[in-house]
């Protein structure tokens, strides 16, 4: 480019709007610049948030658009929240919440540890292990029920290797007890490294000296990981499951493909059950209160997050 | 301890915020534990009512 | 003992450090391994028990990926004389003729397009917006940026009832363009931190300095920050372009057809008598294998795009 952008955007444009566009005081450009970015989240964002709101309020039904709409206040809400099916949804949840946390938690935070030793190819291995998490979940998810195929499957396979079972005597995704394990597995493979990326971040932020002066006052190793490694690394790790939290509390795309929310409901996650509400059954009034309810939890959540965020930024 | 109570008192952010966190994780907690219906009914509210906590006390001074 | 060798790990810790970290790996890669060579398989050696790790290769998962085929009787196969490409041979040993191409190159480049229009648009205004909230007194920017924030964290199908009735309204359903707005709202809370973050760390005495060199505001930006932020530009692009890319419960909600994106389609891929698994495998594997490649450029950055630019390594 021989002429900078500006420059040609200048000449392009008549002298006087020219003028006005070089001149404009910082003000100005300030909210030029920041006003379409809010416009367009006013429009996609917020605009349907109340939208949600409101409906939220009504029996409307996507599927009969013409259908009378009737005002039924607060309805919706009190069914949903006196209703035992939806609150099993959110047990459902809470089980795969909790175990993909802790065993993230564990696995991110040891191979994290381990890596910070620094062997050598360690930057190779980690952007290996790293892999599974930045690929689709829809796609890899729908792969993974090849692999818990029983018998053919490569999963059922290895582990009938290890513990002398028949491979084609389980099914990981059609067995009710099962099923909310396999779940686990394939969220813990995806999304393990996310943890032991920020877990490693944490580690490399502490600096050897504080372990030098330890090492000076005959602390003993154990004691050195409890009083220093730890601590030190306990606000990263919070980012992290925060951050995971979040995500798995409206986890979808993953589960939809592996399991589709069966057997039965074992698997059913509260998004996969508002996806039923809503695209199945088109009780959208109704299925606009769960929503709300699930904006409401992720955006106190979030902003705990944003807290979280903070906290590592001003370190 | 007295000093998160003066700091409620003198209206500062770090306590206020500590409590409304502490009422969104109360109301999460109860949305998803498998244990009383009642408390699944009530959490909606306790979140809510954490969550405008939250963004209100998030404008008052350090 | 000298200081340093206190915190620098002995041969034998890294020596163990190194091979459960490798058995690890090893082992977390296997299913990405086993979808690429599964690709390469027919479908008789993809289900077969044990499951097969050395095979003849074969490309029957690709052509059944691009193409559609029918079952034709056996004389008329006959009429149609010798196969004349490869393909058609692969084909014609199941007595089937190619009918015309699938639908998954379409689909493919959805994902192009709506990928590649999103990125450009939400880093387009993300940059804009960063510097904006990076140099002037926005009012309440606090609270701009905790409401961009969290607009990402919505849950995806809590948000798409309200899209879908409002794109109902507004014929945008199923269109590209739909999506490529959808897909650049989501993404521009990403870019928009992860950018202020970038700009944040380029001192503002260059542009001072530009400024009473004579630069306008707007020429400073443009001369100035832009090439300072070109590293930071890139990385964030990619970022929401594997988004964009990866993105399934808007897409599989607000498309059925002209806009569909592939990680909708990839799943319904079936074959004759059950699914078709070399030729998912074989649609999976080219639509995963410009990510991979993406993610091992952008490991420096990883940290920086995963945690909205609040780690910054």
């Amino acid at each position: 480019m021989s002429e900078p952008l500006s420059q040609r955007a200048a000449t392009a444009t008549p002298p006087v709007l020219a003028h006005r566009i070089r001149g404009l005081s910082d003000r100005a450009i300030a909210w030029i610049f920041v006003a379409p970015t809010i416009a367009l989240l006013l429009a996609v964002n917020i605009f349907p948030l109340i939208w949600t709101i409101r409906l939220s309020l009504t029996n409307y039904r996507s599927n009969r658009p013409n259908a009378p709409v009737k005002w039924v206040g607060l309805e919706n809400y009190q069914k949903i929240l006196h209703d035992p099916d939806i609150w099993n949804t959110f047990q459902v949840t809470a089980h795969f919440l909790i175990w993909t946390l802790v065993l993230q938690v564990l696995l991110g935070f040891g191979l994290a540890y381990l890596i910070n030793k620094k062997f050598r190819g360690n930057d190779l291995w980690t952007t290996i292990i790293v892999l599974p998490m930045m690929l689709s979940p829809a796609v890899v998810g729908n792969f993974w029920t090849f692999l818990y195929q029983p018998q053919i499957g490569l999963f059922n396979y290895v582990i009938a290797f290890f513990t002398g079972a028949d491979p084609s005597s389980f099914s990981m995704i059609g067995d009710v007890g099962l099923a909310p394990w396999a779940i686990v597995i394939v969220d813990t493979w995806m999304w393990t490294p996310f943890v032991m990326l920020i877990c490693l971040a944490g580690l490399r932020s502490i600096p050897p000296s504080i372990y030098e002066a330890a090492e000076c006052d005959r602390a003993s190793k154990w004691r050195q990981f409890w009083t220093i490694t730890l601590p030190m690394v306990l606000p990263f790790l919070m980012l992290a499951v925060l951050f995971r939290g979040i995500e798995n509390f409206k986890m979808f795309d993953l589960v939809v493909q592996l399991t589709g929310g069966g057997p039965g409901s074992t698997t059913e996650l509260t998004s996969i059950n508002l996806k039923r509400e809503a695209f199945e059954k088109w009780r959208t009034g109704y299925a606009s209160a769960y929503a709300v309810i699930l904006f409401v939890t992720v955006f106190g959540l979030a902003s705990i997050y944003v807290k979280a965020l903070n906290k590592v930024k001003d370190r | 301890m007295s000093e998160f109570i003066s700091g409620l008192f003198r209206l500062r952010r770090g306590p206020w915020e500590m409590l409304a966190t502490i009422l969104i994780a109360l109301g999460v907690v109860m949305l998803m534990q498998p244990f009383v219906l009642i408390l699944f009914t009530w959490s909606f509210l306790v979140t809510l009512a954490g969550t405008v906590m939250f963004i209100i006390v998030s404008h008052f001074p350090e | 003992m000298s200081a340093v060798s206190v915190t620098v790990p002995s041969r034998r810790q890294k020596w163990i450090a190194g091979t459960v970290v490798i058995i690890y790996a090893l082992v977390t890669i296997m299913p990405l391994l086993w979808i690429i060579a599964t690709g390469f398989k027919t479908p008789s050696d993809a289900i077969s028990y044990p499951p097969k790790v050395i095979f003849q290769p074969s490309l029957e998962g690709y052509v059944n990926l691009f193409t559609t085929r029918s079952r034709v009787a056996p004389d008329t196969l006959a009429a149609l004389g010798e196969p004349t490409t490869w393909y058609d041979r692969i084909v014609r040993q199941y007595d089937m003729v190619i009918t015309g191409p699938s639908r998954y190159g379409a689909r493919f480049l959805n994902s192009v397009i709506i990928g590649f229009g999103s990125t450009f648009l939400s880093v387009f205004l993300g940059t804009i917006a960063a510097y904006a909230f990076s140099r002037f007194k926005v009012p309440l920017k606090d609270d701009l940026m905790f409401f961009v924030l969290s607009t990402r964290m919505m849950p995806p199908i809590a948000v798409a009832i309200p899209i879908f009735l409002m794109y109902r309204q507004l014929g945008l359903s199923d269109t590209h363009l739909g999506m490529i707005l959808l897909y650049t709202a989501v993404n521009l809370s990403l870019s928009v931190w992860l950018l202020k973050g970038f700009i944040d760390e380029i001192p503002v005495e260059y542009e001072e300095a530009a400024l009473i060199d004579g630069y306008t505001r707007f020429q400073a930006f443009v001369k100035v920050v832009l090439p300072q932020a070109a590293t930071g530009i890139a990385s964030t692009a990619i970022f929401c372009l594997i988004f964009a890319w990866n993105e399934y419960a808007f897409a599989v909600l607000l498309t059925s057809g002209i806009a569909q994106t592939a990680p909708p389609f990839i799943p319904t891929i079936i074959g004759t008598g059950g699914k078709d698994w070399p030729a998912v495998a074989a649609g999976a594997t080219l639509f995963l294998l410009p990510v991979m490649v993406f993610t091992i450029l952008l490991r420096r950055h990883l940290l920086r795009g995963i945690t909205f630019g609040a780690v910054r390594k």
